[in-house]
């Protein structure tokens, strides 16, 4: 297969696919089109079609005019008149301005984008389009590597960014939109992205207006929306039954950021591309699994929304077991996203359901170090003084297949620690026989080999092995096997979202939830969300700034696991 | 317990309490009941026991069955019974079990102390010069040295004690990371050499250096070390004389003899023979100094404390090994003796087959020599006798580049102009057991090269059924996980391991696991003849090569050998300076294997 250079800006949209032909699972099937329709709104009753275009076929009418275009295979002539409209919801958004803008900059920056699109910023306020590129030109930023004519690119990437202001549960206004997009896109095949970076309760209102009066007329129509996906089984699968009532499955896109990141993109290559890895990757081999992540900083003042879902519902039920899954699962018929997800189904379904026993909860309290002192959970305004809302949670999950069988996968997730990061750790068992176990003291679990998957900060993998300290004696050592990102790749490792942004563009859904894996994730976490409400658990509570709550500790012992992040060599 | 030794200590530490080594512990294993009990038998009269052998109608020391073998241990004996064994090759003296315990557990325990005397034959040639000495040094500076030595240089050249002295300082330093008080250190070490005058084969001259010695070891329990730095047409002279004339009267003596051990199989065993004419097999130290060296001993380590490891190690998962040996120079008037022997001698049949034997070997019972020893010969004796078809040669022409003249081998003044003795040699081995059948060893080794560079290099078998076959071309096996042990230069370990390249594509690459020796140890490591004198003062066996070790590395080689000679086989040339001849490749090639010192990334 041909590899391109990726960071060459292709003349064409054509190129820009086959300069991502490496990791296309996906075939573009779904430029097969249709009909098109012009200045006119569409009022119907849902969509829906295989792939998330509109369906093919003779409901479409604009008018009395039907225009079929080509059932396509010609990719070449075809592409060259596709467009693609994204239009961000919540355009006025925190998220939107940090990093929904700066990653479409990136992807046009380097190439990605098709030649012709569109950017739209919808939200509640009135803005002009000169506001809209004011606001988002603040930013935005060229990656660190390549500054060359960003000022230029920076420009023609604002000429192609829009605002239309609306109402969030108003047809009318998305009808508005519909007919500026119209304008934008010009007669091109027509694909259009919505991105939801709205609050969830507004989810299914955006969905029905953007969906019935907006949806492109002849290409696709994609959402893009992040968590929470409701908080627990009832309210997911509600929200789930609500979206479905206005797009089909394939046109949902949930988002968890965490799985575009770089080195969890990466878990996928080093099991099944590497032989040395995947002998070891069981029962057999496998001590446990830490799934570790951790902020340096508590709510700051914006825990409006955090205390209503927690640590729990924040990070771990979606984000770290989203990791799990990809690290336990079986190895996939393909690298396609369904097969993939069909693998990521099946262990989150082999899964115990979450014990209040397996758990524990903390909160952060106030700390004073040097003279400086951080404020308690409760000391942000925006949240109730009597919050029980945990800010930190370990807990201890169990896949009860072949394969996992005994082995204890640990996570952990806090805010206010003593350092940020986010890595898998996986311990070995010890050599059965040890010729050295002398070296090694009493406890040989303590001197096993640790394969450590660093996400962030500074994306790194390393291999803990014993070796013998250079010398005359024998001393052995547990030293490491290194893999620094940054020393090897100097280049900036993109953003999580621009990833995300061109999979959804490109309909590859590898790295987005499908409903039944969302429904397996929530009937795992749900019952013990619910105990620890009914019961009104209280937290352990933790300084600001510490390592946690001593609990995290006797969670990990009565499994006979030490936490890798908190030993000495760490 | 770990007694690290970055640190000179104030004062030398008490003899074998300085190491840690699990196997050899002084101060906890029993001492070794060896076998040579006989000598007890001989004591009294005489001076030096094999002396009497020698009487005995001149023949060998007869053997000693098992079942003679003393099986006391220090606290059963008697003063009385003088037929106590003690550690294997020391030779009993008449002692109490008082004596006994010291010699157990160090000299602090009573007022006899033992000592080390060291005598580097052949002192005056080019290894003493510029390896032995200095080794001694460097463990004498930190502190590895019994407290109480001697070290005795002996050649023919007439020098005085202070002429020697001069010599060995010039080619003494200090490890570069410490360099307190070398000066002082050094002066010390240098009054604790001394030299003696006398001809190898002379037994009335190796009685004059016994007698120097007893002078210098006083009444201490004396132990004798000999380090033959001589060629090998006279080892056994020199053996002969030092068992006959000098051996220790009431602790150990040893011989340190380095290779070449014979040409073949059939001079090999000879000199066996002859060495065991005068000692044990116990007293016998046969050097191999890359089996001293960081990363040779670090293999064990890494696949037996490390799970990752030990379950990859077999023919399920490793496609071949390499064992490469490269050297960027010539014999660069020095070939006199490389000529006769040739670059598989030298190279291969001992320190590149060592390494095999030892990376292959199964699981040992401990980590005893005995039981390491015993599997290494195990896998020894389980390879296919090399054949002619499994074997290139070559030898280096001459070459010019940007003005400099570089000669050919034949170019040197001590080889012969007709010189059909291969300067690089690639070989293909295999192992047919259960863990190794069909899984290629290949060897090569070569002088005249583009690089210096020893390794170790396992490339594994790819992935069945890879996801991401589409990203790697047609040839599967090129991107195959590789895990290289660089032994010289720039000591390392690495994985190569296939990540995908950052960034939004699925681009995979071939990176490394790494763990840079000089970035992780910043402490010098020591040099491998450091290692084994040391393990030889400390009776440490593991690193020294047994003699059915021997005779079963020369029977796979014996035959190539001899076929090479007779059937006169041209090696192919090669330029000086290049990588070798390409007949290499085609071996290679033959296996399924690629050489992974000469892909695209080096």
């Amino acid at each position: 297969m041909t590899i391109l250079r990726f960071y060459q800006r292709p003349s064409s949209l054509s190129i820009a696919f086959s300069s991502r032909h490496e990791r296309s699972f996906s075939g573009s099937s779904e430029l097969v089109t249709l009909t098109t329709r012009r200045n006119q709104c569409w009022r119907f009753s849902p969509l829906k079609s295989s792939n998330g275009s509109p369906l093919a076929g003779a409901s479409w009418k604009d008018d009395g005019k039907e225009m079929p275009v080509p059932k396509v295979p010609d990719i070449g002539s075809q592409l060259a008149e596709n467009t693609v409209s994204i239009t961000v919801v919540g355009a006025s958004g925190d998220l939107a301005k940090k990093k929904i803008f700066p990653a479409l900059f990136a992807l046009y920056y380097e190439g990605y984008l098709p030649q012709h699109f569109t950017v739209f910023g919808y939200a509640r306020s009135k803005l002009t389009d000169e506001e809209l590129r004011h606001t988002i030109s603040t930013t935005l930023t060229c990656r660190v590597d390549k500054r060359e004519n960003c000022s230029d690119k920076m420009e023609q990437f604002l000429q192609r960014c829009f605002y239309h202001s609306g109402q969030y549960g108003s047809e009318v206004d998305f009808c508005e939109l519909d007919n500026k997009l119209k304008e934008k896109e010009d007669g091109k095949l027509a694909n259009r992205l919505f991105y939801l970076s709205i609050p969830p309760n507004i989810f299914v209102d955006v969905v029905r207006g953007a969906s019935r009066s907006a949806s492109s007329p002849n290409g696709w129509t994609r959402f893009i929306v992040e968590k929470p996906f409701g908080r627990d089984s009832e309210s997911s699968s509600e929200l789930t039954r609500c979206l479905k009532m206005y797009l089909i499955e394939e046109q949902i896109f949930r988002i968890d950021h965490y799985l575009g990141k770089e080195l969890v993109e990466n878990l996928s290559v080093l099991r099944f591309a590497n032989l040395v890895f995947e002998p070891l990757w069981s029962r057999n081999y496998i001590r446990n699994v830490q799934l570790i992540f951790s902020e340096d900083f508590g709510t700051e003042g914006r825990g409006g929304y955090f205390d209503h879902y927690g640590i729990i519902r924040d990070i771990m039920q979606n984000h770290l077991l989203q990791i799990l899954a990809l690290f336990a699962m079986e190895t996939p018929v393909s690298l396609d996203g369904e097969d993939i997800r069909n693998e990521k189904v099946k262990v989150l379904r082999s899964m115990r359901v979450l014990k209040l026993d397996d758990v524990v909860v903390g909160q952060y309290k106030g700390h004073t170090k040097g003279g400086k002192s951080f404020p308690a959970y409760t000391d942000d305004p925006t949240v109730p003084k009597g919050s029980l809302t945990p800010t930190f949670a370990a807990a201890s999950l169990f896949i009860d297949n072949a394969r996992w069988d005994g082995v204890p996968f640990l996570m952990k997730a806090g805010k206010a620690l003593h350092r940020r990061g986010a890595e898998i750790r996986v311990q070995f068992r010890h050599v059965p026989g040890n010729l050295y176990k002398r070296k090694f003291g009493t406890d040989l679990d303590k001197a096993t080999n640790e394969l450590v998957i660093r996400v962030q900060p500074n994306e790194a993998i390393y291999l803990k092995i014993n070796n013998k300290v250079p010398g005359l004696s024998m001393r052995l050592d547990s030293s490491n096997l290194n893999l620094l990102y940054s020393e090897r790749y100097p280049r900036e490792i993109p953003d999580a979202y621009e990833r995300l942004l061109l999979d959804a563009i490109e309909g590859e859904r590898r790295l987005f939830i499908r409903s039944d894996e969302l429904d397996a994730a929530w009937a795992i976490f749900s019952p013990l969300l619910r105990e620890l409400e009914e019961k009104k658990v209280v937290p352990e509570l933790y300084p600001y700034g510490s390592r946690g709550p001593v609990g995290a500790h006797y969670l990990a012992a009565k499994y006979n696991v030490r936490w890798g992040d908190l030993s000495d060599s760490s | 317990m770990a007694v690290s030794f970055p640190k000179c200590p104030s004062s030398p530490l008490p003899p074998l309490q300085t190491r840690n080594r699990a196997w050899s512990s002084p101060l906890s294993a029993p001492v070794q009941v060896g076998d040579s009990s006989k000598w007890a038998l001989l004591e009294a009269t005489k001076r030096c026991h094999l002396c009497v052998s020698a009487t005995n109608g001149g023949s060998a020391v007869a053997p000693v069955e098992p079942s003679k073998k003393v099986q006391d241990s220090g606290t059963k004996t008697t003063p009385t019974d003088h037929s106590t064994k003690v550690e294997n090759g020391i030779r009993p003296t008449v002692f109490s079990s008082n004596e006994f315990q010291d010699l157990k557990t160090g000299p602090d325990n009573s007022g006899r102390e033992s000592t080390v005397s060291i005598t580097v034959v052949g002192a005056s040639g080019d290894l003493a010069k510029k390896k032995i000495f200095p080794a001694l040094f460097a463990l004498y500076y930190e502190g590895f040295l019994p407290k109480h030595f001697t070290i005795f240089g002996y050649a023919r050249s007439k020098m005085t004690d202070s002429e020697l002295r001069e010599m060995v300082s010039r080619t003494l330093n200090c490890r570069i990371d410490q360099r307190e008080n070398c000066d002082a250190k050094m002066e010390e070490f240098l009054k604790r050499c001394f030299y003696h005058s006398g001809q190898y084969d002379s037994e009335a001259h190796f009685v004059e250096l016994d007698k120097k010695l007893k002078q210098h070891e006083g009444s201490r329990i004396s132990n004798r070390l000999y380090y033959l730095s001589i060629p090998p047409n006279i080892f056994l002279d020199v053996v002969k004389c030092t068992s006959l004339a000098a051996s220790s009267e009431n602790g150990w003596t040893r011989v340190i003899v380095e290779k070449p051990f014979g040409r073949d199989a059939e001079s090999s065993a000879a000199l066996t023979r002859g060495l065991k004419q005068y000692l044990h097999e116990d007293q016998i130290f046969r050097i191999d100094h890359y089996l001293g060296k960081e990363l040779v001993e670090n293999l064990s380590v890494l696949r037996f404390s490390n799970l990752v490891f030990e379950p990859l190690w077999s023919r399920q998962y490793i496609r071949n090994v390499q064992i490469i040996f490269s050297e960027d120079f010539g014999t660069e008037g020095r070939g006199g003796y490389f000529d006769s022997y040739g670059i598989i001698r030298d190279i291969m049949q001992n320190h590149l087959l060592q390494i095999v034997a030892l990376f292959a070997m199964e699981t040992p019972t401990s980590l005893e020599a005995e039981d390491i020893r015993n599997e290494k010969v195990k896998v020894l004796r389980s390879m296919k006798t090399l054949e002619i078809d499994d074997v290139v040669i070559g030898q280096y022409k001459s070459h010019t580049r940007g003005g400099v003249v570089y000669p050919g081998y034949t170019d040197d003044k001590t080889v012969p102009n007709d010189s059909l003795t291969p300067t690089f040699a690639a070989a293909a081995l295999f192992i047919n057991n259960a863990r190794w059948d069909g899984v290629p060893f290949l060897m090569k080794a070569g002088k005249a090269l583009h690089t210096k560079r020893a390794e170790i290099r396992v490339q594994f078998r790819h992935v069945p059924g890879n996801l991401y076959k589409k990203c790697f071309g047609t040839d599967l096996d090129r991107a195959t996980n590789e895990l290289v042990i660089r032994v010289q230069p720039d000591e390392a370990i690495y994985l190569k391991i296939n990540n995908k390249i950052p960034g939004l594509g699925m681009r995979l690459d071939r990176s490394n696991l790494n763990l840079h020796y000089a970035v992780r140890y910043s402490k010098e490591i020591p040099c491998a003849y450091e290692r084994l004198l040391l393990d030889a003062i400390e009776g440490e066996r593991r690193l020294f090569i047994r003699s059915d070790e021997l005779d079963a590395a020369w029977a796979l080689f014996t035959p190539l050998l001899k076929e090479l000679e007779e059937k006169r086989i041209a090696p192919e040339l090669y330029p000086y300076g290049s990588r070798g001849p390409v007949g290499a490749h085609y071996l290679a090639a033959k296996y399924n294997v690629r050489w992974g010192d000469l892909g695209a990334e080096h």
